[in-house]
C-alpha cells in the first residue's frame, strides 16, 4: 500500500494531477476492455488503420468477450451473403426475449387467479408494460422465423457438410427449443387463447402410446391444465428452456468459430474447406470491420423490431380469461404449429388415393386391426418425431462431396418439396383449410361459421367494431340495402353479412352451405345506460329440411375500444 | 438478378456503418421515448376499456346466472330475488364506469338499502361478497331460497375474475337506475316485507305442529316460507288456501284415485299425508311432480296426537 501510494505521489510530482489523473483513467479502461486504450478504442470506431504491432488483438487473447469471437473473418463471408448474418441476429433476439422477459417477470405472478389480472395490470398499469410485452412477443416470433430461414440457409449453401454436421445437428436442437421457449410462453398470458392453444399441444403427447399420458401429466401437472400446469410451464419458460438454450448456443457457436463460418460454395474446390485457411490478404479484421457491422446490424434490426412493435404489429392479443369449461370456436395451435395439426388432420395412412376407391379404407382398416395404429396415430404421433429425425440426418445422408449448386440440383429440390410439403399442411393446420383442394378445412355448421367470422366469443369482432354510437337500438333485417339513417357503419356490416350469407348459399357442399330462404337479423338491445347487448339470429333450413335457427350474441360497452 | 446480386453481396463502408448504427439506435431510442410519453394517456385510457370489458363479461355471466332470480333488466322476480338496478340499491352516480369502482365516479345518491343494512363499504364490494358467499342466514324470510354462494372459493361455480365481471356490471346500474317502483323491492332488514304465514300468531299444538314439519322431515323436500326449503315437492307455505281450493277443483274430483273425494281442507290435508298416491299435484319446484316419491307410511309412524298438531299447524298457513 505504501509503495502504491509513492508511485502516485511521485507521478503527481513529475507529471501533475491533471495527465496523472488521465493516465489512470486510461489505465482502467484499458483493464476494462482487456487491452484496448481509450485511444486505440477511438481508432477502432474512427475506421483507423491498425497500429503495428496490433493492439487490436489483446481483447481476443485476454478477454472472455472477444476470446469467443474470431479476430479476423474471411472476406467471402462479410457480405450480407452468404450467412445473411441469421444465426447472428438468432443470438441477439434470444438476449432481446431475456431482456424484456424479464422486465415482464416483474410484473407476473404464476397462478391461475392472479396471471391474467397481471396482464391487465401489465397494459394498463405498467408503463412500457404493453410494449414490452409487445415486444416479447413479437421478437419470439420473429425468432422463430429466423432461426428457421437461417437453418434452410445453411441447407441451400451445403454448409451442414462435413466437418460440421456435428454444429447442424445442436442447430436442430436449437430450432427445437426455440420452438418450445415461444410454445411454453404462449400459456402464461391464461387467455382463451392460451389456454386452449396449450391444452391442444400437450392433448398430442397425450396421444402418444405407452408413455403419452405420464408426459402429459408431468407437462400439465394434473389430467387438465390448471394451477400445477401454468407452473410448470413459466418454470420451462422462464428457466429449463433459456438453460438449454444458453448451453447449446454456446456449443454451436464453439462449433462455428472453431470450423470457421462456411465460405460460399463456389469459392472451394469440390470437398475442401477452406473456411479457417484465410490468406493475410483476404482478413477482415475483427476490430473495426466485424465489430461496427455488427453493432450496425443489431441497432438496425432491434430498431425494426422496434418500430414494428408500435406500427403494423397488432400486437399481443389478450383474450377473455381462461375457461377450461367453454372451448371458443377454432382452437388453433400458434402458427408455427399449423403443419402439425395439419399432419394430423390427414384423414387416411396412405391418403394419396381418392377415398372412393375403397383401397384408402381397407388400408387404414389393416394398419389400425393388425398394427393398431391409426391415421391420427401415424401423422401426430409417429411422423413429427421422423421428421426431426429427418432433419438431424441430413448430413449423414447426403452422399454428395459437393456444395455448389450445380451439383446439389436433387438435394435442393428435396429441400424445396419438403418446404412446400410444410407450407402446404401450414395452411391446412388452419380452420379453413388449404384453398382450392379444401384439405384441412373443418368449418362445419354454416349458420355457426357467419357468426364465427362476425361475432365470435373471442379475438376479432366485426360486429363489436361496430362504433358504439351506430350501433342503432332495434331489431335490424340482415338485407342487402339496410340503410338506417347516421349508421353507416351498421349498414356496411350488416350488408357484408348477407353477402357472406349468399356466399354461403352457393357452396358445394351441403354440409357448409347455408339454405336459400335463410334470414337473419341483428337485435340490439339497451341493456344499461352505456351497454347494448347485440344478438344475431339466423333462421335456415338444414339439410334434412327441418326448420333451424341459431343465435349468438354480444355485449358492447362504450368504452371498451372495440372501434379502435 | 444482377440488383440481387448488388445487395447480398454489398458491403457498407466504414461511414454507412457508423452512420446506420447511430440512425437505429437513434430510432429505437426515438420509439422507446415516443412509447414512453404516449404510456401516459395511454395507460388510463386502456385501463377504461379493460374495465368496460369487464361490463360486457359481466352481463354474460348475469345473463347466465343472476338474471333467472332477479330479472334481465335487473328489475327482479317476484318471490325469488330483489331488484338490483333500483336506485334505492344502487343508489345513482354519473360518469363512471363500473359505478365506485374506477376513477371519476361521483355518488349523485347514495343506496338506501346499503345504508338500512348498516353496510359502509362501496357498493361493488357489497355485491361482490354478496355474490362470492352469498347471503347465509334468511335475514328476509319472504325469499324461497337464501343467495347462494356463487364464488368457487365458497362451492360455487364462477372464477374470481367472473365474481368480480358480475359485480362491477351490477355496480354499472348506477349510472342510469330505475327510479320507478314497478320493481320487487327487498323487505326491510329483519322485518320482511311480504305477508309470511308464521307471522300468524300460533297455539302451543300449533307450535308442536310447526316443530314436526321439522323433526319428521318434511323438510326435505317441502318448502314453507321462513321455515323450510324442500325443492322436490310442492310448496306448502299456502298450504291451507290451496286445500281449501282443492275440495271444489273439478281437476282434483276428477283425479282422485281409490280413495274418498276429500270435501275440506282438512280432510285434503290429511289424504295427502296419509295416502299421498290418491292425487299426485301436476306441478312441482322441478317439474311434474311423480307419484310414490312421498312415503306412504305416515299414518301407521306417526303418532295420533303429533299427527293432530301438524295438521291443525298446516291449516294455519293460508
Amino acid at each position: 500500500m505504501a509503495i502504491v501510494g509513492q508511485k502516485l505521489v511521485q507521478q503527481l510530482k513529475t507529471t501533475g494531477l491533471k495527465a496523472t489523473l488521465a493516465q489512470r483513467l486510461d489505465d482502467g479502461f484499458t483493464r476494462f476492455t482487456s487491452g484496448l486504450s481509450w485511444n486505440d478504442v477511438r481508432g477502432v470506431l474512427r475506421g483507423d488503420p491498425a497500429p503495428r504491432p496490433n493492439t487490436r488483438v489483446k481483447p481476443h487473447t485476454e478477454g472472455f468477450w472477444f476470446h469467443i469471437r474470431p479476430s479476423f473473418y474471411h472476406e467471402a463471408v462479410t457480405a450480407l451473403y452468404p450467412t445473411f448474418r441469421l444465426g447472428f441476429l438468432s443470438a441477439w433476439i434470444f438476449v432481446l426475449e431475456i431482456i424484456t422477459g424479464i422486465f415482464l417477470m416483474i410484473f407476473y405472478t404464476p397462478s391461475p387467479g392472479a396471471a391474467y389480472p397481471n396482464m391487465i395490470d401489465i397494459m394498463t398499469n405498467v408503463p412500457f408494460g404493453k410494449f414490452m410485452r409487445d415486444l416479447h412477443r413479437l421478437g419470439a416470433e420473429a425468432m422463430v422465423v429466423i432461426v428457421t430461414l437461417h437453418m434452410w440457409r445453411t441447407f441451400v449453401t451445403a454448409s451442414y457438410k462435413k466437418p460440421r454436421q456435428f454444429t447442424w445437428f445442436t442447430g436442430v436442437l436449437l430450432l427445437i427449443i426455440t420452438m418450445f421457449l415461444s410454445f411454453s410462453g404462449y400459456l402464461l398470458p391464461w387467455d382463451q387463447l392460451a389456454f386452449w392453444a396449450v391444452t391442444i399441444g400437450t392433448s398430442m403427447a397425450d396421444a402418444a402410446p405407452l408413455a403419452g399420458p405420464t408426459i402429459n401429466v408431468l407437462l400439465r401437472g394434473a389430467p387438465e391444465i390448471g394451477a400445477g400446469g401454468l407452473l410448470r410451464f413459466y418454470l420451462m419458460h422462464v428457466l429449463l428452456f433459456p438453460l438449454i438454450g444458453v448451453v447449446f448456443v454456446a456449443v454451436h457457436y464453439y462449433k462455428v468459430v472453431r470450423f470457421g463460418i462456411s465460405l460460399p460454395p463456389e469459392m472451394e474446390a469440390v470437398g475442401e474447406d477452406t473456411a479457417r485457411k484465410v490468406t493475410p490478404d483476404k482478413r477482415v479484421n475483427f476490430m473495426p470491420d466485424i465489430l461496427t457491422n455488427e453493432l450496425m446490424y443489431v441497432a438496425v434490426a432491434f430498431a425494426i423490431l422496434a418500430i414494428s412493435t408500435v406500427t403494423w404489429y397488432a400486437g399481443a392479443p389478450l383474450e377473455n380469461h381462461a375457461n377450461p369449461l367453454v372451448t371458443p370456436q377454432h382452437t388453433v395451435a400458434p402458427w408455427y404449429f399449423y403443419w402439425l395439426q395439419g399432419l394430423i388432420k390427414i384423414p387416411h395412412i396412405f391418403p394419396f388415393f381418392p377415398s372412393d376407391w375403397g383401397i384408402t379404407a381397407s388400408i387404414d382398416g389393416f394398419f389400425a386391426n393388425v398394427l393398431g395404429l391409426t391415421p391420427k396415430t401415424l401423422w401426430g404421433i409417429v411422423i413429427p418425431p421422423l421428421v426431426i429425425l429427418l432433419l438431424v440426418v441430413v448430413p449423414y445422408i447426403d452422399p454428395n462431396p459437393s456444395r455448389r449448386y450445380a451439383d446439389r440440383k436433387v438435394a435442393i429440390t428435396l429441400g424445396v418439396l419438403f418446404e412446400l410439403l410444410i407450407l402446404y399442411l401450414t395452411l391446412g393446420g388452419r380452420p379453413q383449410g388449404v384453398p382450392v383442394t379444401g384439405f384441412g378445412d373443418v368449418r362445419g355448421d354454416p349458420a355457426t361459421e357467419v357468426a364465427q367470422d362476425f361475432i365470435p366469443d373471442e379475438g376479432e369482432s366485426i360486429i363489436k367494431a361496430i362504433p358504439y354510437d351506430q350501433l342503432v337500438v332495434g331489431t335490424h333485417e340482415v338485407v342487402e340495402d339496410l340503410n338506417v339513417p347516421d349508421a353507416p357503419e351498421l349498414n356496411t356490416v350488416v350488408h357484408e353479412l348477407r353477402d357472406e350469407m349468399i356466399k354461403k348459399m352457393q357452396l358445394s357442399d351441403p354440409a357448409k352451405k347455408l339454405s336459400n330462404d335463410a334470414t337473419a337479423t341483428l337485435a340490439v338491445t339497451q341493456l344499461q345506460d352505456n351497454l347494448k347487448s347485440v344478438l344475431l339470429t339466423i333462421n335456415y333450413t338444414d339439410a334434412e329440411g327441418t326448420a333451424k335457427q341459431f343465435t349468438k350474441g354480444a355485449w358492447v360497452h362504450k368504452d371498451a375500444g372495440h372501434a379502435e | 438478378m444482377n440488383l440481387f446480386k448488388k445487395i447480398i453481396t454489398y458491403r457498407p463502408s466504414f461511414t454507412v456503418r457508423i452512420l446506420a448504427g447511430l440512425v437505429g439506435f437513434l430510432a429505437m431510442l426515438s420509439v422507446c421515448t415516443i412509447v414512453g410519453i404516449s404510456d401516459i394517456g395511454a395507460l388510463g385510457e386502456r385501463d377504461i376499456n379493460f374495465k368496460a370489458r369487464s361490463i360486457e363479461a359481466g352481463a354474460r355471466t348475469y345473463a347466465e346466472q343472476c338474471a333467472r332470480c332477479h330479472g334481465l333488466d335487473g328489475k327482479g322476480i317476484e318471490a325469488n330475488g330483489p331488484t338490483l338496478s333500483h336506485i334505492s340499491f344502487v343508489g345513482k352516480s354519473e360518469e363512471t364506469i363500473g359505478a365506485n369502482n374506477v376513477l371519476g365516479s361521483k355518488d349523485v345518491t347514495k343506496s338506501t338499502r346499503l345504508t338500512q343494512l348498516g353496510w359502509t363499504g362501496s357498493l361493488v364490494n357489497y355485491v361482490r361478497g354478496v355474490v362470492a358467499a352469498g347471503i347465509p342466514i334468511k335475514s328476509a324470510a319472504d325469499w324461497e331460497t337464501i343467495h347462494p354462494t356463487f364464488s368457487q372459493a365458497y362451492g360455487g361455480n364462477l372464477r374470481e375474475d367472473e365474481v368480480n365481471n358480475v359485480s362491477n356490471y351490477v355496480a354499472n346500474w348506477a349510472l342510469a337506475p330505475y327510479e320507478s317502483d314497478d320493481v320487487v323491492m327487498p323487505p326491510e332488514p329483519g322485518t320482511g316485507g311480504a305477508p309470511r304465514p308464521t307471522a300468524v300468531p300460533l297455539s302451543a299444538e300449533q307450535e308442536k305442529g310447526k316443530e314436526l314439519v321439522v323433526s319428521l322431515g318434511c323438510n326435505a323436500c317441502h318448502a314453507i316460507r321462513g321455515v323450510m326449503n324442500g325443492a322436490v315437492g310442492p310448496n306448502m307455505t299456502n298450504i291451507a288456501t290451496i286445500a281449501e281450493g282443492k275440495v271444489t277443483d273439478e281437476q282434483y274430483k276428477a283425479n282422485v284415485k281409490d280413495q274418498p273425494v276429500a270435501t275440506t281442507a282438512e280432510e285434503y290435508i290429511v289424504q295427502s299425508i296419509y295416502h299421498p298416491n290418491a292425487y299426485i299435484e301436476p306441478q312441482c319446484p322441478q317439474g311434474a311432480c311423480a307419484a310414490g316419491i312421498m312415503p306412504q307410511t305416515y299414518e301407521q309412524s306417526i303418532p295420533a296426537a303429533d299427527f293432530t298438531a301438524l295438521v291443525s299447524y298446516l291449516l294455519t298457513l293460508k
